[in-house]
């Protein structure tokens, strides 16, 4: 009973290349919302079980885009390699950010967003390995891998399914674990978790470095998609925007809910507000946000999932 | 290069009026209420666009906008301030998330009311150049730095002397003796957000003069503001204002001796070195206690 | 009785079809523009130069009605791709590309996937080119510019030349075309890049005036930077004999902004001011223009308008041929051999305009006349003449 949204939302992830997989728009839609709802996890990841807001996460995602398009064309890594180096150049470079944990709630979000602009600049200035601001193109797609081409738009989709799938799988192992306990325990008592022996910052630096690889991944992903990398995009805020709007709309607490989130902000944006308002629909995004933060701060599957253990709870009664 | 040094200190201390102007505004609700306002930026820049509206309109003095554009900021920042208190769990993250959506939404409609177009002044006074000895400026940017150092002068005495300055500076040091010495720390908080407002409108018209305004600027403001806020150690308005002072002669500097593609970097990288190795910030001893 | 109504009516609407069809062949193609983002303000100039070359089109033949979808791609990549999805998926015969490389480089990728034509007018990377993307046209590039730039100062012979210019894309890639010819030629340049967040532009300005000593300023960038730095020399008075620029900054619009800051001031444009237009072509496109938009023409919606009447052209050579469905309209656009407002227009092999290079004008009083090349010149350079 308990799995049923994700069955349902898995249904829907087979049931949408059948049905719209010879409409490339659809998929493309598709295939950059599933970008987003892998960041949105990422970043709810931090959030859920970290206890830390980032407005920075663009920086991981440029990291990892850049990582894996500079391995595959300079020196000719396969790209599933260069995808796997990519994630681990993010998660790499937050090692540099770990200073930052000792800083408070607000003081951390900032920090982290800091970071993205220092990296952003850095990633324009070292014209020799990056390109500048000139862009880097010419890198490889994604391959061909037992007849499928993961290139296509449904190739993309069916990978990006996959890796959503197993970022989430990894993210509710973690949560089950005696880390996730501690990190709950955290949440509710730094102080007495420390008197009990739980090493939190140690946990919270496990926690950005997870985040980061999951973010670095897609942001390769999304370099190989896309084909063009330049620092303006590669680190554009919207990496770190978008993701919150979806993870904080889904609901940050939920393993589903940054996913769904991030489709359904991302179709509602792309089809129903840039109808609406050609210029500037960016507004309703803010809308959504503001009042979901205000009416439903734990989000769709936050609001769902409390209904359901009151119902169980009054079941059980 | 004695004499390039001489002018980008100059410059620099211009500039960094302004940035005080800005981060004032943070720096005062962030006391009061433990809250970044993330919009405040696009508040900055709101004023900014009603400086132009009055300029293009009428042709008068930027500065007669300020009326106006505190009128309108006032408004809206009263609006932040209510809608933040309707967040009842993790105030503290939940509204840096929602100021955030505040700023999507007021950068949003200052793109549906004024286009893409860039702004600013067309004051032939204010644009007129001005030296003394062997450092020019502007003097819109003469008189933007006069009127920061007004405002901030009045700030400071208003903090220092009036029942709800003090209020505000109790309510920031200490919350709960406050209220136990009978302050209602709601009405303090709404006064910060009040002058906030202020503070905003008088910025925004002084960016105008000085520098040139388009929509996506907010989010950069509101970044600069907080790395002021945080180099001075939150609390002091001298500290304030000296941060903002050492922020623009440093990215002067780093135009002057290396490159204005590093300006940012160098901005960025002493907001770090701040935040984790003093965190009392450069000129707030007494700061962050409590 | 019912069922062969409908199939009656069915046909009937077939026929009303088929016959207005016969007298006017809609073509649909796609543009993706950037309407909203960083670079909105040449997209909405993009998009109405490219609504005025439909209607000129439309109106000076009566066989071929072409229409045009356009979708906002937000000044990213991204959705550019989604937009170039959507046409195409939607029936586009060809796409109408945007503006910046970084936006027109996967989306062309993308048309060239999925087959279809695309031409461009606003990104100039030579990367662009050197793809082998065989669908892929377009009517400018960076060394236009660069040739405009270079002819002023051959003429004019300065001591050196200070380029200031952004950390963005193509201002940098002119910045540095130009760094290196003009130094192959003997002259002192020096590059101040700077970011595109910088506030204050009188500590570059004081390093040209007090260490450089050029003659000639070039800043490669955008009107918000055109105002800043301008203002700082003009507090400052380096000693400079010009101050010349790029794209955007011969406009009249820059002149009615900001009238004090532009007298004198030189840039890249191919149309002097008011719009003294030789060619038939032109005319009607300033008339068009003005009676749809209400205003002069200019830059970016020329191009836009050049690209958009070369592709229109095109596609309705293939459809009178009968090859548009089968791919002929790949073979058209390389026949392409025209004069156009922008100068003579050919596609080399690799899809780029060889015959590209602007004139540089001369903001005089509120007109702007063409001061260099001598051929196109209507007006006498002044020089050494600044903005104070």
């Amino acid at each position: 009973m308990r799995s049923l949204p994700a069955l349902l939302i898995l249904a829907v992830a087979i049931a949408v290349p059948i049905a719209f997989g010879g409409n490339s728009y659809v998929m493309g839609l598709m295939v950059s919302a599933l970008i987003v709802a892998g960041v949105a996890l990422a970043w709810a990841l931090l959030g859920n079980l970290g206890g830390m807001v980032s407005f920075g996460h663009a920086a991981f995602f440029g990291v990892g885009a850049y990582t894996s398009a500079i391995l595959s064309a300079k020196f000719g890594l396969p790209v599933p390699l260069a995808l796997l180096a990519g994630a681990c150049g993010a998660a790499l470079c937050s090692i540099v950010m770990l200073p930052a944990l000792r800083l408070s709630g607000p003081y951390f979000a900032l920090a982290i967003l800091a970071y993205a602009h220092i990296f952003k600049i850095l990633a324009t200035e070292a014209t020799s390995i990056t390109g500048g601001s000139a862009g880097f193109q010419r890198f490889p797609p994604l391959p061909t891998v037992l007849g499928l081409d993961l290139s296509s738009r449904v190739g993309s989709y069916g990978l990006l399914v996959v890796l959503v799938a197993l970022c989430a799988a990894i993210y509710l192992a973690v949560k089950r674990s005696h880390v996730g306990t501690a990190l709950r325990a955290m949440a509710e008592s730094e102080d007495a978790t420390r008197v009990v022996g739980v090493n939190a910052t140690l946990l919270k630096a496990w926690m950005l470095l997870l985040s980061a690889f999951i973010t670095g991944l897609f942001g390769a992903m999304n370099a190989h998609i896309i084909n063009f990398l330049e620092p303006d995009y590669a680190f554009s805020a919207s990496w770190s925007i978008l993701p919150i709007i979806a993870a904080i709309f889904g609901g940050y607490r939920t393993i589903l809910g940054p996913v769904a989130g991030a489709v359904l902000i991302y179709l509602f944006d792309q089809i129903i507000a840039k109808e609406l308002l050609p210029v500037g629909h960016e507004i309703l995004l803010g809308v959504l946000l503001a009042g979901m933060i205000l009416i439903a701060p734990n989000g769709l599957f936050g609001m769902f999932q409390r209904k359901a253990t009151k119902g169980a709870a009054h079941a059980a009664a | 290069m004695l004499e390039l040094l001489q002018q980008s200190l100059f410059s620099g201390l211009l500039v960094g009026s302004v940035y005080a102007l800005v981060a004032l505004g943070i720096a005062l609700t962030f006391g009061a209420m433990k809250i970044i306002n993330l919009a405040h930026g696009e508040l900055v820049l709101l004023a900014a666009y009603m400086a132009y509206v009055i300029e293009s309109r009428t042709g008068w003095n930027p500065y007669a906008a300020i009326p106006l554009a505190f009128a309108l900021t006032g408004i809206v920042s009263v609006v932040i301030y209510l809608l933040i208190e309707r967040i009842r769990e993790h105030r503290e993250l939940n509204s840096l998330i929602l100021t955030f959506a505040i700023g999507i939404i007021l950068t949003n409609a200052i793109l549906l009311v004024f286009a893409s177009d860039v702004r600013s002044t067309g004051s032939p006074f204010l644009q007129d150049a001005v030296s003394f000895g062997p450092v020019y400026a502007m003097k819109g940017e003469i008189t933007a730095f006069i009127i920061s150092l007004a405002v901030m002068a009045g700030l400071w005495w208003w903090l220092k002397n009036s029942w709800y300055g003090r209020a505000v500076r109790a309510v920031s040091s200490n919350r709960d003796a406050a209220k136990l010495m009978g302050i209602d720390p709601r009405r303090v908080e709404l006064a910060a957000f009040i002058v906030a407002g202020i503070l905003a409108s008088v910025a925004g018209v002084a960016l105008y003069t000085m520098s040139v305004v388009q929509p996506a600027l907010g989010p950069g403001l509101t970044i600069k503001a907080f790395i002021v806020a945080v180099l001075a150690g939150v609390g002091s308005i001298p500290g304030v204002f000296c941060a903002a002072l050492l922020l623009g002669v440093t990215e002067a500097m780093t135009v002057t001796l290396a490159s204005s593609a590093l300006q940012e970097l160098v901005g960025m990288v002493l907001f770090l070195l701040v935040l984790f190795f003093m965190p009392n910030g450069l000129f707030g001893a007494r700061a962050r206690r409590g | 009785m019912i069922r062969r109504n409908c199939l009656a009516t069915a046909c009937l609407a077939a026929t009303l079809a088929f016959a207005a069809s016969a007298r006017a062949e809609d073509i649909t193609i796609g543009a993706h523009m950037p309407l909203t983002g960083s670079l909105a303000r040449s997209g909405q100039a993009f998009n109405e130069g490219m609504q005025v070359a439909l209607r000129v089109f439309n109106e000076s033949q009566s066989k071929h009605r072409i229409k045009v979808t356009v979708i906002d791609d937000e000044s990213q990549p991204a959705k550019a791709v989604t937009a170039v999805e959507k046409l195409s998926s939607d029936g586009a015969a060809a796409i109408i590309g945007g503006y910046g490389s970084n936006i027109v480089g996967p989306a062309s990728d993308t048309s060239n996937r999925l087959g279809k034509v695309y031409i461009t007018g606003g990104a100039v990377s030579d990367e662009l080119v050197q793809r082998g993307n065989k669908n892929f046209f377009r009517i400018n590039n960076n060394a236009g510019y660069q040739r405009g730039v270079e002819g002023l100062i051959e003429e004019v012979k300065p001591n050196g030349v200070s380029i200031i210019a952004s950390t963005k894309e193509a201002p940098m890639l002119l910045a540095k075309g130009l760094e290196e010819s003009l130094a192959k030629k003997g002259y002192k340049v020096t590059l101040h890049p700077f970011d595109p967040a910088i506030t204050d532009f009188k500590p570059i300005i004081n390093k040209v005036k007090l260490q450089d000593k050029s003659e000639i300023i070039f800043m490669s960038a955008y009107e918000n930077d055109y105002v800043g730095i301008i203002r700082a020399a003009k507090v400052l008075k380096p000693p400079v004999k010009a101050i010349v620029g790029a794209w955007s900054l011969a406009t009249p619009k820059m002149y009615s902004d900001f009238p004090d800051l532009m007298q004198n001031v030189i840039g890249t444009t191919f149309l002097p001011f008011p719009v003294e237009v030789k060619d038939e072509e032109g005319r009607k496109f300033a008339a068009v223009y003005k009676e749809m938009f209400g205003k002069e023409i200019e830059y970016a919606s020329t191009l836009a308008f050049v690209e958009t009447m070369v592709l229109s052209e095109a596609l309705a050579r293939s459809a009178d041929a009968g090859t548009l469905k089968s791919g002929g309209l790949l073979a058209e656009m390389k026949t392409t051999n025209r004069p156009s407002p922008l100068g003579r227009i050919t596609f080399n092999e690799v899809g780029d305009n060889p015959n590209f290079a602007l004139s540089m004008g001369q903001h005089r009083d509120g007109k702007i006349p063409l001061v260099s090349p001598a051929e196109f010149a209507t007006g006498k350079l002044a020089y050494p003449a600044v903005p104070w």
